[in-house]
C-alpha cells in the first residue's frame, strides 16, 4: 500500500496544499490556539469580513445554540481595511502562504473601492465576497437577487486582479440559478453556502433570543441541505466549488468532496474543537489511503458517476 | 504575536467529586493539572461532556474553587438547559473537554486594607476564590450575599469564614433582611464607617447597576463580573459582547471582569 497521498488541490489559478480552511468569522488569527505549524498546516485561511471602515456589529445577545446547531447576528464587527492592512494582514502573512480575505460592503461602489485596495496587497491570494448583507442603496440582500449578485461580481472583476470567490446566499429558491449567474458575471469559485436566516425566542421572555432578532443558523443541522446543494450546482457550473456547513469530522468534509466540492470550510465546529480542522485533513488523509486513492482529485464529484 | 504560553488549553479532564445541591444546582471537582495550576480568581473555562454532533457548543463556568497543588479545580453551576442537564447526570471519572483558563481575573489593588465581595445567587461562586486570595493577602473581607431565598445562598459558609463580616439579603426574607442587598453597602459607606479599595459583584445585572449608583455617590473602585451567551470562549467569534463606553467588548476576552463604571447596563 502506497503511504503517500495528495491533498493539494486547484481551484481554478488557486492553488491550495489541502482542502481544509476556515469558514470565515469563525477564526481569528489574534485569537487561536493553533501554534505557527499548525496554522501553517491548513489549506488556506480566511479572514472574517473586512469592511472599508469600522463596523461595530450587532447588539447582544450574538450567539445561540439550536438542536443541531446555532444562530448568530454577530453584524461583522471590525476595525476597517487599514487597521487590517496594519495589524492583522502582517500576522496572516506569517502563519499561512495562501490568504483569503473575505470582504463586505454596503453599497456596490463601496465593495469596488474595497476590492481596489485590497488588490495592492500582494500576499492575498483571492477575495471571497459576504452576500449577506443588504445592499444600502436599494435594500435588497447582495445575495438573493439575481441582477443585484451579478451586477456586484461584474463591477468587482473590473477593479481586482484577485480571484473572486462569490460566497452564496442559501436563502433563494434555486441556487444554481446563483450560481449561474455568479459564473457568467465572472465568478472564480463559488463558496456553498451562507448561513441559514432564521430566528428562536425566547418563551418566558417572550423576546427574540438574538439582539438583532433574526440570525443565521449553521451547525450539522443544515450540512445535508448544503451537500444536496453542492450536488446540484456541481452539475450546472464549470468553475470549482467550496462547501461549508455543519461539517464536524472527516465523514462530513467527505460528504462535500463526492458531491463535488473541490474543498471545504470548517465554521462554528472551531468553536468547540479549535483542533478540528487538522483532525479532519488527518481524516481525509486515513480515508484516501484506506480506499487506496492516490488523490483527493480523484473523489471530487465521485457520486455523480456512481449514481446512475 | 501574543505569548503563546498565555492562551487557553484544549484537555481532557476527569470528573472527582460531584453533588447535587438542592433546587437543581451542582457542584462538581474536576481534574485537569494544566488548567489548575494557571487558573486565576475570575477566570473561566469552556466545559463540554458530550460529542460535538449532540450538542455543539462548549458551556462557560466560572473556577469556584482553584487547588493547583492537587491539579484540581471546582465549578458551581445551575441546571438551565440541555448542557447543564447533562453535566447534572455526570459520573466521577467521567472524561470531560475543557478550554482554559479563559478571561481575565480579578484584580487586587496592590495596597489593599478592605474589600467588599457583593454577590447574587450564583454569582458567588467567581467571587470565592477571589476571597480566597485576599484572605491570603491578610485583606479584610466584607461579604454582602443575597438570593431568593434562603437555600439559594449557595457557598454562604465557605465565603462566611473567609470575611470579616458577611451581610445576607433574601427576597422572601428566610434568611437575613428583606430587600436589596445594596442596603448594606450602602449604610456603611454612607457613615462612613469603612472605606473599601474596591468592590467586587457578580450574579446580576441590576445589582450591579445599584452599586453603579452607589459608585456615582461615594465614588469607589468596583469590578463586576459578567455572563453573556458564548460561542468559542476565546474571542474569535465576537459572539459574547457587551456594552461599554469603549464599545462592544468580548466577555470571553476583555472580560469576563470589567471595571463597574464602564459597562452600560441599558441595552438589552
Amino acid at each position: 500500500m502506497k503511504d503517500k497521498v495528495d491533498l493539494s488541490v486547484n481551484l481554478g489559478s488557486l492553488h491550495l496544499k489541502n482542502p481544509v480552511m476556515p469558514a470565515s468569522g469563525t477564526f481569528d488569527i489574534r485569537d487561536t490556539l493553533l501554534n505557527m505549524r499548525e496554522l501553517n498546516s491548513l489549506g488556506a485561511i480566511i479572514t472574517k469580513s473586512i469592511a472599508s471602515r469600522r463596523r461595530e456589529g450587532n447588539p447582544g445577545p450574538r450567539v445561540w445554540e439550536t438542536d443541531g446547531g446555532m444562530i448568530n447576528a454577530v453584524g461583522v464587527p471590525g476595525e476597517g481595511v487599514e487597521y487590517f492592512k496594519e495589524h492583522i494582514l502582517p500576522l496572516l502573512e506569517e502563519a499561512n502562504d495562501t490568504i483569503i480575505v473575505s470582504m463586505v460592503g454596503d453599497s456596490i461602489v463601496d465593495f469596488c473601492a474595497l476590492a481596489k485596495k485590497l488588490d495592492n496587497f500582494e500576499k492575498i491570494s483571492a477575495l471571497e465576497i459576504n452576500l449577506s448583507c443588504p445592499n444600502l442603496n436599494n435594500g435588497l440582500y447582495f445575495g438573493v437577487n439575481k441582477d443585484v449578485l451579478g451586477d456586484l461580481i461584474y463591477q468587482l472583476k473590473k477593479s481586482t486582479q484577485k480571484i473572486i470567490i462569490a460566497k452564496l446566499s442559501p436563502n433563494v429558491t434555486d441556487i444554481t440559478e446563483m450560481a449561474l449567474t455568479a459564473q457568467e458575471a465572472g465568478a472564480d469559485i463559488l463558496t456553498i453556502a451562507n448561513t441559514f436566516l432564521g430566528m428562536a425566542i425566547d418563551p418566558e421572555k417572550q423576546i427574540p433570543r438574538l439582539g438583532n432578532k433574526v440570525g443565521g443558523i449553521s451547525g450539522p443541522a443544515i450540512r445535508p441541505i448544503i451537500v444536496r446543494m453542492i450536488w446540484e450546482t456541481s452539475q450546472k457550473v464549470k468553475i470549482p466549488l467550496i462547501g461549508v456547513g455543519g461539517i464536524t469530522c472527516a465523514q462530513d468534509a467527505l460528504e462535500m468532496f463526492l458531491a463535488g466540492a473541490s474543498a471545504v470550510q470548517i465554521g462554528c465546529a472551531n468553536f468547540s474543537n479549535p483542533y478540528v480542522m487538522l483532525e479532519v485533513i488527518q481524516g481525509i488523509k486515513e480515508y484516501l489511503l484506506r480506499k487506496k486513492y492516490s488523490s483527493l482529485l480523484d473523489i471530487i464529484g465521485l457520486v455523480h458517476k456512481n449514481h446512475f | 504575536m501574543e505569548a503563546y504560553e498565555n492562551k487557553p488549553l484544549l484537555v481532557k479532564g476527569k470528573i472527582r467529586k460531584h453533588k447535587l445541591i438542592s433546587n437543581n444546582y451542582g457542584e462538581m471537582v474536576i481534574e485537569a493539572p494544566q488548567i489548575a495550576k494557571r487558573a486565576k480568581p475570575g477566570q473561566f473555562v469552556m466545559l463540554s461532556r458530550w460529542q460535538i454532533k449532540n450538542l455543539l457548543l462548549k458551556r462557560p463556568f466560572s473556577f469556584y474553587q482553584i487547588n493547583p497543588q492537587e491539579g484540581r479545580f471546582t465549578i458551581l453551576y445551575k441546571i438551565v438547559g440541555k448542557g447543564t442537564e447533562i453535566l447534572s447526570n455526570s459520573k466521577i471519572g467521567d472524561e470531560i473537554e475543557l478550554i482554559g483558563p479563559c478571561g481575565n481575573g480579578f484584580l487586587l489593588p496592590k495596597e489593599a486594607n478592605r474589600i467588599a465581595l457583593v454577590a447574587r445567587g450564583i454569582g458567588i461562586a467567581t467571587l470565592l476564590p477571589l476571597a480566597q486570595e485576599a484572605s491570603n493577602r491578610g485583606i479584610e473581607i466584607y461579604s454582602f450575599l443575597s438570593a431568593r431565598e434562603k437555600s439559594l445562598l449557595l457557598g454562604r459558609d465557605s465565603l462566611e469564614s473567609l470575611s470579616f463580616h458577611t451581610f445576607y439579603t433574601t427576597d422572601d426574607g428566610s434568611k437575613g433582611r428583606k430587600g436589596k442587598v445594596t442596603y448594606f453597602l450602602e449604610e456603611l459607606l454612607k457613615e462612613n464607617k469603612v472605606n473599601f479599595e474596591a468592590v467586587y459583584t457578580c450574579g446580576s445585572k441590576r445589582l450591579a447597576q445599584h452599586i453603579q449608583e452607589l459608585q456615582q455617590k461615594f465614588h469607589f473602585f468596583s469590578y463586576v463580573s459578567l455572563e453573556e451567551r458564548m460561542g468559542c470562549g476565546i474571542g474569535a467569534c465576537k459572539g459574547c459582547v457587551i456594552r461599554t463606553c469603549h464599545g462592544y467588548q468580548r466577555v470571553c476576552k476583555e472580560g469576563p471582569v470589567f471595571p463597574l463604571e464602564e459597562v452600560m447596563f441599558y441595552e438589552r
